[in-house]
């Protein structure tokens, strides 16, 4: 359906003399997987907050249309409640809403998919940094918005934890067809992950790539280190 | 255990110690008694009841002091912790009667509210008031940024961010300021059975100067030193019931 499209027109944000976002148009389609790479400062981040509702754009028309009702971030850092256990985090949504149906059941389904039902009962501060980033994805699937925003929600973690949540990650989209917005600065993440990358740069959207890699991709696939060295090469 | 072990090795040595200097009579027993006459002194009160009553009185004002400067405390410094005008309209008065010890003003106290337990009350309140109020202040403020924005992303209102993040997050400061206030509380209250009492254990301690009973005077100290750790430790078990997540 064309409602179901997400189109920013227009949208601007400016903090002070600097521009960090400037898009005049972008189309997002429902239950894509869109990457978005650009070099620090280049406005990723920035984009995904508006899209959040965290900041408000500088514009007075409307610059985003066609937003989901709900939609949710996947944070660089887990932000995860200290007080609550990682079943209560990942049910944390519950308490801003009138009930879900079914939620426990939700719940240890999730936990199940993210490989935490032993660690159900624990703290946060007894985690280590893979497992409270998945906590971090578990709360905001148990939302279950449309829209997931994600900004570079693996950056933090060693190699081996983040292949294995790319995966996850990949898994979870082909299961519940979210449309997904995932900012990362590293390229490869982003062609192993994406439908379509978006380059950004001086808060612009410099180059708008789909990838035609079919799956599985494997990093040392010949086509994906072309593209890889194609989009380096833009953003150099 | 191994910690209580190593925590009782400097008291048995100045218990030692203070054996010793009495056995060898290096001062006047009237200026320092031995430990045996301490003990003794200690179990006649204990014996006679007389420690239980005073001690039970003082608990007692402690107890409704405390329970008062909480639930006043509490909700004024979440109240004034989410005002964005109440320190930059409140903060030189605040730090003002901060400064300003609660047995300084007791000779004002006494005069407006006379020498009973109102007047014992009060400095209790004054004592474990401010640091109650200010950690409450500070736990709100101090609520991380980045937690509300997980709120607000997940749709929260207002009253649900301050119900579901500011309040939990801040439960670590106001139980640190419950603990403060609490031990505050104590010292408080033996300094105004000092001054103005008729019954409790700061008056049993001026009642024996009095009587030139420094054995008394000795005992008293000892059970307040003893009873207050007791709270504290006590209370430290509420805080771990309480706050699970803390320790871990």
């Amino acid at each position: 359906m064309e409602t179901d499209i997400l189109f920013l027109q227009n949208l601007k944000k400016t903090y002070g003399n600097k521009t960090a976002v400037n898009i005049p148009s972008l189309e997002i389609r429902p239950r894509t997987f869109t990457c978005i790479v650009g070099k620090s400062g280049c406005g990723k981040t920035t984009l995904l907050r508006l899209l959040a509702g965290l900041e408000t754009p500088d514009t007075n028309t409307k610059s985003i249309t066609g937003l989901p009702a709900k939609t949710a971030p996947v944070f660089q850092e887990p932000r995860l409640m200290p007080w609550l256990t990682v079943k209560g985090n990942i049910m944390f949504s519950l308490k801003g809403q009138n009930g879900m149906p079914a939620a426990e059941e939700r719940c240890w389904q999730l936990l199940k998919e993210l490989e935490l039902t032993e660690a159900a009962g624990l703290y946060p501060a007894q985690l280590s940094g893979g497992m409270a980033q998945r906590v971090s994805l578990g709360r905001t699937l148990f939302y279950d918005p449309e829209l997931i925003l994600m900004d570079e929600p693996f950056s933090a973690l060693d190699y081996f934890t983040r292949r294995n949540l790319q995966e996850m990650v990949l898994r979870l989209f082909r299961h519940q067809q979210k449309t997904i917005l995932f900012v990362t600065h590293d390229v490869e993440e982003a062609l192993l992950l994406g439908d379509r990358i978006l380059v950004m740069e001086n808060g612009s959207i410099k180059a708008d790539i789909p990838v035609m890699i079919s799956f599985p991709r494997k990093a040392a696939d010949t086509a994906l280190q072309k593209m890889r060295q194609s989009i380096l090469d833009l953003l150099a | 255990m191994k910690r209580f072990i190593n925590g009782i090795i400097v008291p048995v040595i100045l218990l030692l110690l203070w054996y010793a200097v009495t056995r060898m009579q290096i001062f006047n027993e009237y200026l320092l008694p031995s430990p045996g006459t301490v003990w003794e002194a200690l179990t006649e009160l204990a014996t006679s009841g007389e420690l239980a009553k005073h001690l039970s009185i003082s608990l007692r004002r402690v107890f409704f002091g405390f329970l008062l400067a909480a639930c006043t405390a509490i909700p004024l410094g979440i109240v004034c912790g989410r005002s964005r005008y109440f320190y930059t309209y409140c903060w030189f008065l605040l730090e003002f009667l901060r400064h300003v010890p609660p047995l300084a003003a007791i000779p004002l106290i006494i005069l407006w509210a006379g020498i009973d337990e109102a007047s014992k009350l009060t400095i209790i309140f004054l004592a474990s008031f401010f640091p109650l109020f200010l950690n409450t202040i500070s736990g709100i403020r101090n609520c991380e940024p980045k937690l509300i924005e997980v709120g607000l992303s997940l749709g929260f209102s207002k009253t649900q961010l301050i119900r579901h993040i500011q309040l939990p997050a801040a439960l670590e400061s106001i139980v640190t300021g419950l603990q403060l206030a609490l031990g505050y509380s104590w010292r408080a209250l033996i300094g105004a059975e000092l001054i103005a009492a008729s019954a409790g254990i700061g008056y049993l301690i001026l009642d024996a100067e009095e009587m030139s009973r420094p054995d008394i005077v000795l005992a008293g100290m000892l059970c307040i030193g003893i009873i207050g750790s007791l709270l504290d430790w006590a209370f430290l078990h509420v805080l771990q019931r309480l706050i699970p997540w803390y320790q871990k």
